[in-house]
């Protein structure tokens, strides 16, 4: 095998997803499903990993002493040292920015993924999957990836007992749902057409 | 897993009582008439490690009744990396005026007197980091907490550190030393593994109890902040919570698999534990809230636990001779009806403290357990 064709292989789809995505993006109603469910992942990624709580009534910010070295310690598999802490009055919020950076990452792909899906939906024919169920199915790593966040916390919640496989799974889980997202993105952009949703 | 208690060892060592320090532990003692033997099991170490380096050592082992390969094979990775709860190294401390504007009364603090030092340690804040390092009255300590078994131990600590490992066994603490990464289950205080593997260390007794409490026995006392190196939600409990009392902390549910498991008390029902020269007890807390006396045989021995009702907690004594003691006004009448304080029995005291009974029964499937609750 040459590494020409490998690298068109690889290349292509990313290139096509890109202009899927730079041509959705001209789209109003395409932009503000992609900002919401991103913010709204972001959010919730960041509740689930206790970076952002109910506030105290307190207004204020406070940074800890040597935040760069401090910002690189880790506190779990994908998250990290918060380095400040802000208070707003009914939100705190612990900035850690690899934590933040994570779960942006996250979120942007999430929010992709439900913009392409929106898209499916809203205009099977140019998705060129026939219908828009079918469009829908990229949907579900999108929805499975909601775990990645919270699932350490849903043992505390429910009362579940941890085993050694299942918090091995949950290490495996932001990844995981990180590639998953990948793909379900180029695979629903694989079936867009820009021409076609530039004319819809 | 559920260990059976076939693969118990009922390890221990020499009866110590040579530390001279009431609260602090002595070692433990032969149990049952069975061989006397120091708490090594299957080592594992490889190398001697250099006593000047790691923390203080206990000049006889505590006792443990399983193999150390067996604890070595328990032990779960909790999620967070080492270090990953990151121990308090620099501690800061505010008056007791001070730490009224964000303790509540009946919140929950660990208490420590040495000499004329006193000190309280929030568990608001402690939930967060697990170990503080300290110097407390010119000695070099370490305070630790571990949420999910509900205890807190005090430790000599010497010129070294101690650090949270983020590993568990029986869903307790498993510290490390910094200067050997020889690792310590809380509750045991021996480390199972890493060159002090089946050395013990030298442990004292912190108070649990509330601030109010503290407070009004220790005004002078200093408090624990939340500048601690670190930010963090202090004063959400990721657990649950002991004011009121909710989350994990009453649930009959652990987070990882236990050592073992007995019934004869509530999973987390909170009891006042020992490991006595004649063998381990415990004596449930909220019997001796409302008998405020408590007695009971370990081995062949009688013990006798008495209620502080002051720091809403207790104490355990050694009573080889049967005396009866009875409760009067927050103090114990003993023979002749002299009085005494229920810190101060004519008694020898023995090391003890509280936590939920499913972990001190993992540890120790040979307990006694008296008081129900």
């Amino acid at each position: 095998m040459s590494g020409a064709p490998l690298v068109a292989r690889v290349g292509r789809p990313i290139v096509h997803t890109w202009r899927v995505g730079r041509t959705a993006a001209r789209r109003r109603d395409v932009g503000l499903v992609f900002g919401l469910v991103t913010l709204g992942y972001l959010l919730t990624y960041l509740v689930a990993v206790g970076d952002l709580a109910p506030g105290r009534g307190e207004v204020g910010v406070t940074v800890v002493a040597d935040p760069l070295s401090r910002a690189l310690e880790r506190t779990g598999v994908t998250t990290f040292e918060p380095v400040v802490l802000v208070d707003l009055g009914a939100v705190r919020y612990l900035f850690a920015p690899g934590t933040a950076l994570v779960g942006l990452l996250l979120s942007v792909l999430v929010g992709l993924n439900l913009a392409f899906t929106y898209l499916a939906v809203r205009l099977p024919r140019t998705c060129g999957v026939g219908t828009a169920s079918a469009g829908a199915l990229a949907a579900v790593p999108a929805l499975l990836s909601g775990a990645a966040c919270c699932g350490p916390v849903l043992l505390l919640v429910l009362g579940v007992q941890a085993s050694g496989l299942l918090l091995t799974a949950f290490d495996a889980l932001v990844p995981l749902a990180a590639v998953l997202l990948v793909g379900a993105l180029l695979f629903v952009a694989r079936r867009v057409d820009p021409a076609a949703l530039s004319a819809a | 897993m559920q260990l059976s208690r076939r693969r118990v060892l009922l390890g221990t060592a020499a009866l110590a009582g040579c530390l001279g320090r009431p609260e602090s532990s002595a070692g433990g003692a032969a149990v049952d008439g069975t061989s006397s033997r120091a708490a090594t099991g299957t080592s594992g170490a490889t190398t001697s490690p250099r006593a000047a380096d790691g923390p203080p050592l206990s000049g006889t082992g505590l006792p443990v009744e399983w193999e150390l390969e067996t604890l070595r094979e328990a032990v779960v990775a909790g999620g967070p990396p080492k270090d990953g709860i990151p121990s308090i190294d620099d501690p800061q401390f505010s008056s007791a005026a001070a730490a009224d504007d964000r303790l509540a009364p009946d919140d929950v603090v660990f208490g420590l007197v040495r000499g004329d030092d006193v000190r309280a340690y929030p568990q608001y804040v402690m939930v967060w980091h697990e170990i503080c390092n300290d110097v407390v009255g010119g000695d070099r300590v370490s305070v630790t907490y571990c949420p999910l078994t509900g205890t807190a131990m005090g430790f000599e600590r010497g010129a070294t550190t101690f650090g949270v490992s983020g590993s568990l066994v029986n869903n307790n603490l498993i510290m490390y030393d910094r200067a050997s990464d020889s690792r310590w289950p809380q509750v045991l205080a021996t480390a199972i593994e890493g060159p002090f593997a089946g050395r013990s260390l030298r442990e004292f007794r912190l108070d649990w109890t509330t601030w109010e409490r503290w407070r009004t026995a220790h005004p002078e006392t200093r408090v624990l902040t939340e500048s601690t190196g670190y930010v963090r939600d202090y004063g959400r409990d990721p657990y649950g919570s002991y004011n009121p009392p909710g989350g994990y902390y009453t649930s009959e549910f652990t987070l990882f698999e236990r050592l073992y498991r007995d019934d004869r008390r509530p999973t987390k029902a909170v009891v006042l534990c020992s490991r006595t020269p004649d063998g381990r007890v415990a004596f449930a807390l909220d019997a001796l809230r409302s008998e405020a006396v408590g007695g009971g045989e370990v081995g062949e021995t009688p013990y006798v636990a008495v209620y502080d009702a002051a720091l809403d907690t207790g104490y355990v004594y050694r009573n080889p001779e049967g005396v009866e003691f009875a409760p009067v006004d927050g103090a114990v009448e003993g023979p002749e009806g002299r009085s005494y304080p229920t810190a101060a029995l004519p008694l020898d005291r023995q090391y003890a403290f509280e936590g939920m009974w499913f972990a001190w029964a993992g540890f120790y499937p040979s307990t006694e357990v008296y008081g129900r609750v």
